[in-house]
């Protein structure tokens, strides 16, 4: 036990103190500090005469009454987008506001107005025959898409309006204009009320949660699974295994370098997560956060629980492998080809969960949540996003650790042998005749 | 009881033997040669010794125990291929390897510094491996295979590549080892080390012990085929006597004469005597650099 502490202490020390490691933790904190703050920063800079507020200029021609009602129509839209926070409205840009200018005037007048800045653009309507609807133009120097998607609408249901002239109350006219959603609905959910209490968390904000633990999975699985391999393979290459092999047993050696490479990348990750962390309780980033509807409260800490859990042991399934692999390499150079079969594993688990995300009770990903090399993440996507009951958690979890074990119990023996050869990567049928011939 | 002792151990790999009923003892205070071409079964041998890999049969006992997990702490080993880990400064990667072999910190800083001086290397302490020139390399190595005074030392071509300074600085602490009552297994292809520190060899030819036993007597039981003789005036016509193969002569005055039996060596020196003085004659021990080539084969480097 306390040669494992020796050598747990002694990988993660050397690896923590190389430059390269202090480089790409700080690089990448910063990196996701800048990401987290493009939100704010656009805000920011795309402010409208830092009030927010676009304003805009009315030239009618004779509309007057109809440019009357679009201003009052977009201005009650407008009311609406804020208030509705609602978590199904995925708009991803915030709500326009629009300050109106209230007399119409004529276009000339309104450009010179936009030229000394006191505008940022007007509505021009346009007549396009006798009882047509006249054209409207929304002119303006400024990116105003929102604004014009606003007024659009507005625009539209001005038009009814005036189509249907008056044979059609204000509901009727609220219902033809508002559009028809069709909600995807399976029918367990009907069951119980189509209610969230079936284990469903869907969240906009454990859909991020999800994603992001997925991606941290995929790196940080890559990135300490080699450094797992190349530890070992360098020990090898510069012969220092020679003399650990007969200070240490096999056993304590390969999972002290696993278990200290494991703090390595618990170290980056916290590292992360306090980036994150300190952002989100942060109150200007709060604010930000409330503009693109998102809010704290309603992540479920249970996903981030057995997220971290999955990482955990999905990490530990995978670098024991890496272990095996990188002992039976002897020179740093052929390792990358070794381990490649790994890569291509944790690829796999990584896109099965990238492409199923928005489908989480697909065939595939229940069965992939059993399968231990991809429970990492699409269990994960279970548990997040789609249905997942306890008992399946529970068989996943089981299924991981057994075959931990396994795979764990294959990697000693690999690596017991691998460790005393050297010269060409060996065959498996070469690797099992050592096997024997070691009496391992 | 010896703390090593090796019975008729046997291992195969694969089909061919690798090490072929090797039987050994090496007592407390002894420096025990193991001698052989390259591919001979010294390092399985070794490795066997390391408790590494098991011999099929045979057996292996440390103070009359098999092995276990315990004598990790008493061996020593320095391979044939050393290294340390070049991008670890020294003092760390030592007292780590002090520590694998169940040292306490405190002890293991203190042997350390008593090797480094001892080394003449303070200097090094906080230096990296690759910053070190390879003889320097060798003796971190070294330090790295006794920091924690093993009971049983097996030194894997302790000398090679060393330079003369540095294998007499070697030489003296592997002799120095060997008073305080280390046990060493040495091997090498250098005969003229393990004639110099050895009391008893085995000598390895393709994977069985074709010699063995006490060098003094090993060298008694072969012939003595060579003669020295130093005259200040040449001596004619050696190579006509009886018993005599060939004669050299060296630059420095100095003859040296193959015989085919001892009585000839008497027949030299009478002819010597009787053309002038003679300042030196020895009839020389066979070297062991001969017996090995003898035994082993003359197609050996």
């Amino acid at each position: 036990m306390n040669k494992l502490g020796a050598v747990i202490a002694f990988t993660y020390r050397n690896k923590v103190k190389t430059k390269s490691f202090r480089i790409t933790t700080l690089l990448l904190a910063v990196l996701l500090i800048v990401a987290l703050n493009i939100p704010y920063a656009i805000q920011l800079f795309s402010g409208n005469d830092g009030e927010g507020a676009l304003k805009l200029g009315i030239a009618t021609g004779s509309y007057n009454e109809l440019a009357q009602q679009i201003s009052e129509v977009a201005v009650q839209a407008q009311k609406q987008q804020t208030q509705a926070a609602s978590a199904t409205t995925s708009n991803t840009t915030a709500p326009t506001q629009i300050d109106w200018q209230e007399q119409p005037r004529s276009e000339a007048e309104l450009n010179r107005l936009i030229q000394n800045k006191e505008l940022d653009g007007y509505l021009l309507l346009k007549g396009a025959g006798k009882d047509a609807f006249p054209t409207v133009t929304l002119v303006s120097d400024n990116d105003a898409t929102s604004a014009q998607t606003l007024l659009q609408s507005a625009a539209q249901i001005v038009k009814l309006r005036s189509v249907a002239g008056g044979q059609l109350n204000e509901q009727q006219l609220q219902e033809l204009s508002s559009p028809v959603t069709i909600v995807h609905q399976s029918p367990d959910q009907q069951g119980s009320g189509g209610t969230d209490d079936n284990g469903r968390s869907y969240t906009r904000e454990n859909f991020i949660l999800v994603y992001i633990l997925m991606i941290l999975f995929f790196i940080s699985l890559t990135m300490t699974g080699n450094m797992v391999a190349s530890e070992i393979t360098s020990e090898k290459s510069s012969r220092v295994m020679e003399i650990l092999i007969t200070s240490v047993s096999p056993l304590t050696q390969m999972f002290g370098k696993i278990i200290g490479i494991f703090l390595v990348g618990i170290t980056q990750m916290g590292v992360y997560a306090v980036v994150v962390i300190a952002h989100l309780f942060l109150p200007y980033y709060q604010d930000v956060l409330a503009q693109f509807n998102l809010h704290v409260s309603n992540l479920s800490w249970h996903v981030a629980v057995l997220g971290f859990m999955f990482y955990i042991l999905g990490y530990f399934l995978y670098s024991t492998l890496y272990a095996a692999v990188g002992s039976i390499v002897s020179r740093t150079e052929d390792l990358g080809q070794a381990v490649s079969i790994l890569t291509v594993l944790t690829l796999a688990a990584f896109y099965i969960g990238i492409f199923s995300i928005s489908n989480p009770n697909s065939l595939i990903i229940r069965i992939a949540s059993y399968v231990p090399f991809f429970a990492p993440t699409t269990a994960l996507i279970r548990i997040g996003l789609g249905t997942i009951a306890w008992w399946e958690v529970l068989v996943s979890t089981i299924i991981l650790l057994v075959s931990i074990l396994v795979c764990g119990w294959i990697s000693t023996k690999i690596y017991r042998t691998g460790v005393l050869m050297y010269g060409k990567r060996p065959t498996w049928k070469e690797l099992r005749r050592a096997m024997k011939a070691y009496k391992i | 009881m010896n703390p090593l002792q090796l019975n008729g151990i046997v291992k195969q790999y694969a089909g061919h033997t690798a090490v072929d009923g090797l039987s050994l003892e090496v007592e407390a205070g002894e420096i025990y040669g193991l001698l052989g071409a390259n591919g001979a079964g010294k390092t399985t041998t070794m490795r066997m010794v390391l408790g590494l890999i098991y011999p099929d049969e045979g057996s292996i006992l440390y103070n009359g125990k098999p092995y276990h997990s315990g004598l990790q702490p008493l061996m020593g080993y320095l391979p044939e291929e050393r290294g340390l880990y070049p991008k670890v400064k020294i003092s760390d990667q030592l007292l780590y390897l002090a520590n694998l072999r169940g040292m306490k910190n405190a002890d293991a800083k203190q042997s350390l510094r008593y090797w480094l001086e001892r080394f003449d290397a303070m200097e090094y302490e906080n230096k990296r491996i690759e910053e070190l020139s390879k003889g320097n390399q060798q003796k971190m190595g070294f330090i790295a295979a006794v920091i924690h005074r093993p009971q049983i030392l097996i030194l894997d071509e302790a000398f090679s590549g060393l330079d003369p300074v540095n294998v007499e600085m070697l030489k003296e602490v592997v002799l120095e080892l060997r008073s305080e009552g280390t046990a060493i297994l040495f091997s090498t292809h250098r005969m003229e080390h393990v004639e110099e520190l050895c009391r008893h060899l085995t000598m390895l030819r393709r994977s069985k012990p074709v010699l063995q036993g006490d060098i003094r007597e090993i060298k008694k039981s072969y012939p003595r085929e060579h003669v020295l003789l130093r005259t200040p005036q040449p001596v004619p016509n050696l190579e006509l006597l009886e018993g005599v193969q060939s004669v050299n002569r060296h630059d420095d005055g100095n003859y040296r004469i193959h015989i085919t039996n001892e009585e000839a060596a008497q027949r030299i020196l009478q002819a010597a005597v009787a053309q002038g003085t003679v300042d030196r004659f020895e009839i020389q021990e066979p070297t062991l650099n001969e017996i090995f080539i003898k035994v082993v084969g003359s197609s050996h480097e």
